[in-house]
């Protein structure tokens, strides 16, 4: 299989990233459309960036092919990264940003704002732009605006500037919207111009120096707890003065994102009941890491659970395989238990969690190779998730259509939710739609890959699954018609 | 407590085979027993006249402590010379460290100068196992921000057995009573006391032992091999009943400041060890604190100087005791012995 140029000779070799896919054909693979909620064997043509065909098998053409094999799905939508630039450019840059995300099979991610400057007025959105568009990747990148200026939490940023120039929402990632007045100002200001707020639901006075997710292992391991409270609290918060801005303004919207414990998806879960405008999305290592990574366990979250939903204890288990305190497992929100990992999984299944995200936090070895306490938070994962969410399909936690939905309608749908962005590409069905560019990802569920730092093309190493195997092996990424990603293995496969 | 009982016959060992020591959690009971008999090797030596036995003769020894200590830093550059180990003291007040070097580049200069053995303290748990990562010899923990102090555990534990009749913690009731929440020493003796089979009782403020029930908790089934649970109240009461062992534990004054303690005065007048509290214990029974004190507040001074207090032995003891350690990590036991059986 092979990605060609236009004339050029199918499998004469790797195809420029950028350019557009002339001729590419895949036959009997797994298709997976969530767009018309259909999976099933299936072949597709793309001629000139256009997907030209999509042919769904049966009977005996379709035999054999399983879901197990190559996949076809619309290209990923992650709705939470940082490419680190401008100012962190020795971290992550718009162009290896693009790159990782491609190899991880995204097409379109959306940035968050806490860049420095912060994306606070439309120059630096601007420079973010010719950023992506020097890089020569075709992957969409999107960019939330900061809600306050400077990430301050004191004054609002140049809201009105920054939707014209395109915003797709307002954030002070990183950290949380400071106040509920601020917040509360915002939403009826993002409701007014059609956007919605995205909070990184934290109460910093709870979590103050905190090092670890409250609990057991913290408690053993000496690292100041981050108590659940203190995600409840802020979840409580937002979703109070979402209501009362709501009384002023039906288009406030609230996204909450990362949420990471079973008792704020439970307020989440009953929001959405009673009809509330808020959506919200789980992470990767929230839905399958646990806090016993830190302390040198290396099992999957779902391998952690005993009984009746009690997390396993892995001193007891001897599951301690890994030296503790690795710092590529700090991060924000904290990993939680086994339980809450498992409540995560729950709201992702039942519709609470719209999407999956990475949550892509790249950081420089001089910020991860210091003591645990001093570490930066955050995982290098845009490169992982497909993987990770794949050991949950291999482990029959999730099925696999679920999975590439949370990475494509799913996140699309929290666009398209808001007025302004609804109209956006990026907020259209993500289906394998014929006669439209091009916008997949292929990958190999019967193939693996080691996450090396070689392998690895964000600039940020700093990943937990480095030294490991992941399930899927993504083959070629087509962004808008142009490629995106193409694994050299299969670039050189001649068949 | 089965598992304590068994893991309490197993055969001695006589070698060492850990090439750092950060924390008791991985340490065998066998192997505890021998670092206990080591020790008493080592307190032959402290009782002769001439304190100096040239087990470590030309070894290099490096402390390197990021927060301020006095008795620990001077106990293990006492040990270490007491073996005749060259003795490098490293100040981070006075060295790169306040320059913005990290600790990874330090312990590598370090190594490069010729440190073997490297005897560290640092506020960030878990500090030490990044220095084990990079560092080509032996680390040994001198306490780990909230984590892990060690030797203070196995000084702890060897005074205990000195003190208390036939030298054994199996059902023995131990208190230990203050700001458990931030405290490595409390930690520490976690590992090795519930290893030993004692009766252990945390006790403090709730404020102060937050998460600590959630540890007791996990352990309340006893399921970890060699380790048996132990009870986590804020009834100092309770805690002192019958004990054969009480244990203080500094408070500090920046507790309040965190809003964890409303005074010094009311901890004093709830939870200080005094000769009225200690009369619940059992008759005979140690006070014990790894210092440095806080007269008046988590112990009265009549108490600290009192007949039952065993809180210098601790400091004798703690020499004796990173004597033992530094002689087994620098694998001189197994020089003089032959190799025993894993």
């Amino acid at each position: 299989m092979s990605a060609g140029t236009d004339g050029a000779t199918p499998g004469s070799g790797s195809l420029k990233i950028g350019a557009t896919v002339g001729r590419f054909e895949l036959e009997r693979a797994w298709l997976v459309d969530p767009a018309s909620g259909r999976e099933g064997p299936g072949e597709i043509v793309v001629t000139d960036g256009i997907l030209e065909s999509v042919v769904w098998l049966e009977g005996a053409e379709a035999a054999g092919v399983t879901d197990k094999g190559v996949v076809v799905a619309p290209g990923f939508f992650d709705l939470h990264a940082h490419f680190r630039e401008p100012g962190f450019e020795d971290a992550e840059t718009v162009a290896t940003g693009s790159a990782a995300a491609a190899h991880g099979g995204f097409t379109t991610v959306a940035l968050m704002p806490n860049t420095a400057p912060a994306v606070d007025d439309p120059g630096v959105l601007g420079r973010i732009r010719s950023a992506a568009a020097a890089s020569g990747s075709p992957v969409g990148v999107l960019v939330y605006g900061a809600v306050s200026a400077g990430r301050a939490g004191d004054q609002l940023s140049a809201m009105g500037e920054l939707a014209d120039a395109g915003v797709i929402g307002y954030s002070d990632d990183g950290a949380p919207v400071k106040t509920a007045k601020l917040l509360r100002s915002a939403l009826l200001y993002a409701g007014m111009l059609g956007l919605p707020v995205a909070d990184h639901a934290e109460d910093s006075e709870l979590t103050a120096g905190a090092e670890a997710s409250e609990g057991y292992v913290a408690s053993v391991m000496g690292l100041a707890g981050w108590p659940v409270a203190g995600e409840v609290q802020a979840v409580s918060r937002d979703l109070a003065v979402l209501v009362d801005a709501l009384g002023d303004e039906p288009r406030a919207r609230l996204h909450l994102t990362h949420v990471s414990t079973a008792a704020a998806l439970d307020l989440v879960r009953r929001a959405k009941a009673s009809g509330l405008p808020v959506t919200c999305d789980v992470t990767p290592h929230h839905l399958a890491l646990t806090d016993e990574w830190i302390a040198g366990a290396r099992r999957w979250a779902w391998e952690a659970l005993g009984a009746a939903g009690v997390p396993r204890d892995p001193w007891a288990d001897a599951a301690l395989t890994a030296s503790p305190y690795n710092t590529s497992l700090r991060v924000n929100p904290p990993l939680r238990n086994a339980a809450d990992a498992a409540a995560c999984l729950a709201a992702l299944i039942d519709g609470t969690a719209d999407a999956v995200v990475t949550d892509h936090a790249p950081h420089t070895v001089v910020d991860k190779e210091v003591e645990f306490g001093k570490a930066a938070n955050g995982i290098s994962g845009i490169e992982t998730a497909l993987g990770v969410l794949l050991a949950l399909v291999d482990a029959g936690k999730l099925p696999l259509a679920r999975a590439v939905a949370a990475l494509t309608s799913g996140p699309a749908g929290v666009v398209a939710a808001s007025s302004r962005t609804a109209g956006i590409a990026a907020a259209g069905p993500r289906g394998l739609t014929e006669g439209a560019p091009a916008d997949l990802v292929v990958f190999d569920r019967s193939d693996r890959w080691q996450v090396t730092p070689e392998s690895m093309l964000s600039k940020g190493k700093n990943s937990p699954f480095v030294g490991r195997e992941l399930p899927g092996r993504v083959l070629v990424t087509i962004a808008a018609g142009r490629l995106a990603y193409e694994d050299p293995l299969a670039a050189g496969d001649e068949s | 407590m089965t598992t304590v009982a068994s893991a309490q016959t197993d055969k001695p060992v006589t070698a060492w085979h850990h090439r750092h020591l950060i924390d008791v959690d991985v340490v065998s009971w066998p192997e505890i027993d021998l670092i206990m008999r080591t020790a008493d090797e080592m307190k032959g030596i402290l009782a002769r006249p001439i304190r100096k036995v040239p087990a470590l003769n030309g070894r290099r020894v490096t402390t390197l402590f990021y927060e301020a200590s006095t008795r620990t830093r001077v106990s293990f550059e006492t040990a270490a010379r007491n073996l005749s180990a060259d003795v490098v003291s490293v100040a981070p007040a006075t060295s790169s460290v306040t320059k913005g070097e990290s600790l990874v580049d330090t312990v590598r200069t370090l190594e490069a100068l010729g440190a073997e053995i490297l005897v560290m303290r640092h506020s960030v748990s878990g500090a030490p196992y990044l220095a084990a990562e990079v560092f080509g010899g032996h680390v040994l923990n001198g306490g780990d921000g909230w984590h892990a102090h060690p030797t203070q555990a196995l000084l702890d534990l060897y005074t205990m057995r000195e003190n208390l009749p036939g030298g054994d913690l199996r059902g023995r009731k131990v208190a230990i009573v203050g700001d458990i929440l931030h405290s490595r020493v409390a930690r520490s003796n976690i590992w090795s006391l519930t290893a030993a089979g004692a009766d252990l009782w945390l006790c403090g403020p709730a404020t102060l032992l937050r998460g600590m029930d959630r540890w007791a908790v996990a352990w309340s089934g006893g399921a970890i091999p060699g380790h048996g649970r132990f009870n986590v109240t804020s009834d100092i009461d309770a805690a002192l009943r019958d004990a054969d062992v009480v244990m203080g534990l500094r408070i500090q004054r920046e507790r309040m400041q965190g809003g964890l303690l409303p005074s010094l005065r009311e901890y004093a007048a709830r939870f200080q060890l005094n000769a009225k509290r200690l009369s619940l214990a059992k008759p005979g029974a140690i006070v014990m604190h790894p210092g440095p004190m806080n007269e008046g507040v988590e112990i009265a001074p009549d108490v600290a100087i009192s007949g039952c207090s065993v809180i210098t032995d601790q400091v004798a003891n703690g020499v004796a005791v990173r004597m033992a350690l530094l002689y087994l990590l620098a694998g001189a036991h197994e020089a003089a012995h032959t190799e025993a059986a894993r």
